[in-house]
């Protein structure tokens, strides 16, 4: 079974998110509570603030899953509704069949730490 | 309906001549305005009567002066257009303030409660720049300030000093949406000051605030010192960003707001006041790890976006003459603990805090796996929650306020009014300028208590 991973709209004003880190590579294997991406939301172009309303958030599976394709690397932005990433129940399952659901993760609010894309960039 | 001419009403300061410019009007003619709300403004100026005195002139360090007003009740506004006199007779002052004096009239339906109905209510404003280059002449407190301030009071009044050293989530309460306190103005009745300090560059974290309580006078001659040997050799090429930061910097660095003394002109004329009776912080400025300097021992917290406004030079020695230090939660409460011990022994200020949004209506966590221990320092919210309890133990020995953004957040709804926990819609500000203004109220009460 193919699973399927898209931006969601973590807060209602956002446009998209930038990926801040990646822990996991095509072919892993990952078990449910695995870490794959810490995205940052900046919420600029919707509130005008002398400072960024920047807010950094984790995605966590909630299942096991093999991750076969991500699409975004740090520093890339992606759009709400945009895909992020494919997963399959098997390891070598055909990608060339429709996702028959989203996987199953969950999104939290995390602090901003040293290992994130734009924390190198200073 | 009953017209009420406007006038503006005494304002003195003794061995000064008080001048004004032209009008700038902030409401059209024929608008309907509500009580206390701003209708224009004037740029003004302290001329000394006796110009042989050798002292300097009393506001001389804040080249922003001016007075906006207000109508004490709600109406339909017949503004004098010829008070605004256009070009740079409006910026310039050109005429002495004269008590008498007829800006228009209100329309009002609204029985007078005051023996001068028509005395306007005055906003008096101040800005002291960060740098004098910084001369722009639009609008209100325009430009780049490293202090701004406003005040009101009726006869008799003694205001009491808010001073604001928060981040975002402060500044944007007491300053208003036009950065020139004119929310707080309509809302406060009683007579108050408001004086703001902004973030550039040094964000005002308790050991920073702790720093420039005990800094003396050698100790800064020792940073200044140390900063021209580093920048200042041989072969240094700094970029235009560098100098700008470095100056801003060395400038922040020689202040102490906390103990900062104001003047005050008003109706009966010239009085000095503070330190500050409450210092307005948030919560949400005290960082995990912190910056202090390898040898000299200073602590430096520039928020990440004003790093940015650093050029390499600066960026380059904030990596190498500064050493991370993490703050736990114990840490974060000795320093607050330290810092309202200080100013419970120096002047008295009582902390006034805002503090953090903790949960998020989006969170769905069922598993937390993902999340490395300890959780307070991967979870915002987590984080947000330790710390927030971390202030009612403070609050459980000392005497301090807390405004609790978090429950008022989660009352109003945090994804509406506080999208990215730290900048509230103006809903919600108006909300929690109303706590504010309730602990002020109770500060006033407790003085008055004290002293009769």
């Amino acid at each position: 079974m193919i699973y399927e991973l898209k931006l969601s709209a973590i807060v209602p004003q956002m446009t998209g998110a930038t990926t801040q880190c990646c822990y996991a590579a095509p072919g892993d294997a990952l078990k449910m509570g695995s870490k794959l991406v810490d995205l940052s939301v900046d919420l600029s172009s919707a509130f005008a603030q002398e400072c960024p309303p920047v807010s950094y958030y984790r995605i966590v599976l909630r299942e096991p899953a093999f991750l076969r394709a991500i699409t975004a690397k740090p520093g890339d932005f992606t759009a709400v509704d945009a895909p992020l990433a494919l997963f399959s129940s098997t390891p070598d399952e055909p990608l060339d069949e429709a996702p028959a659901r989203p996987v199953r993760v969950t999104v939290a609010g995390i602090m901003h730490h040293d290992a994130m894309w734009s924390g190198q960039q200073e | 309906m009953t017209a009420i001419p406007l006038t503006l009403g005494p304002l003195q300061a003794k061995g000064y001549t008080i001048l004004r410019s032209g009008v700038r009007w902030l409401r059209e003619d024929g608008q309907m305005c509500r009580a206390n709300e701003p209708i224009g403004y004037f740029n003004v100026t302290l001329e000394p009567t006796d110009t042989r005195a050798g002292s300097q002139p009393l506001f001389a360090d804040e080249m922003e002066l001016q007075v906006a007003f207000a109508a004490r009740m709600s109406g339909r506004l017949k503004l004098d257009e010829a008070m605004a006199r256009g070009g740079y007779l409006n910026v310039r002052t050109i005429d002495a303030w004269e008590p008498g004096t007829r800006i228009g009239a209100i329309e009002t339906e609204e029985e007078p409660d005051a023996d001068e109905p028509g005395q306007l209510r005055l906003l008096k404003l101040a800005g002291r720049r960060m740098t004098a280059l910084a001369d722009v002449h639009s609008g209100l407190l325009p430009g780049w300030h490293s202090r701004t301030r406003g005040w009101w009071c009726d006869e008799g009044e003694a205001p009491l000093t808010l001073l604001s050293l928060g981040v975002c989530d402060a500044a944007g309460l007491v300053l208003g949406a036009q950065c020139a306190f004119m929310e707080m103005f309509e809302a406060a009745r009683q007579g108050m000051q408001i004086v703001y300090v902004p973030d550039h560059p040094i964000a005002p974290c308790a050991p920073i605030l702790l720093d420039q309580l005990s800094r003396t006078p050698a100790q800064f001659e020792a940073i200044v010192e140390d900063v021209h040997r580093h920048f200042g050799g041989p072969g240094k090429h700094l970029a235009a960003d560098d100098w700008m930061f470095i100056g801003t910097m060395l400038s922040v660095l020689g202040k102490a707001p906390l103990k900062d003394r104001y003047n005050l002109f008003s109706a009966t004329g010239l009085q000095q006041t503070g330190p500050a009776d409450a210092v307005l912080l948030s919560l949400a400025v005290e960082p995990l790890s912190i910056l202090r300097h390898r040898t000299l021992g200073y602590h430096m917290h520039v928020m990440r976006h004003h790093q940015a406004a650093a050029g390499p030079a600066v960026r380059a020695w904030l990596s190498s003459a500064f050493e991370p230090v993490k703050r736990p939660t114990d840490a974060i409460r000795q320093d607050y603990e330290n810092l309202i011990d200080t100013l419970q022994r120096q002047s008295g200020s009582r902390l006034m805090i805002l503090n953090t949004m903790s949960t998020s209506g989006h969170e769905d966590i069922s598993c937390y796996l993902g999340f490395d221990a300890p959780l307070s320092a991967t979870l915002s919210n987590v984080s947000a929650k330790e710390l927030n309890l971390m202030l009612d133990d403070i609050a459980a020995t000392r005497e301090i306020d807390i405004i609790d953004v978090d429950a008022i957040a989660a009352e109003m709804g945090g994804a509406q009014h506080l999208p990215d926990g730290i900048h509230q819609s103006g809903m919600m500000q108006v909300v929690l300028r109303q706590e504010i203004l309730h602990f002020m109220s109770d500060l006033r009460a407790s003085r008055s208590l004290a002293v009769t």
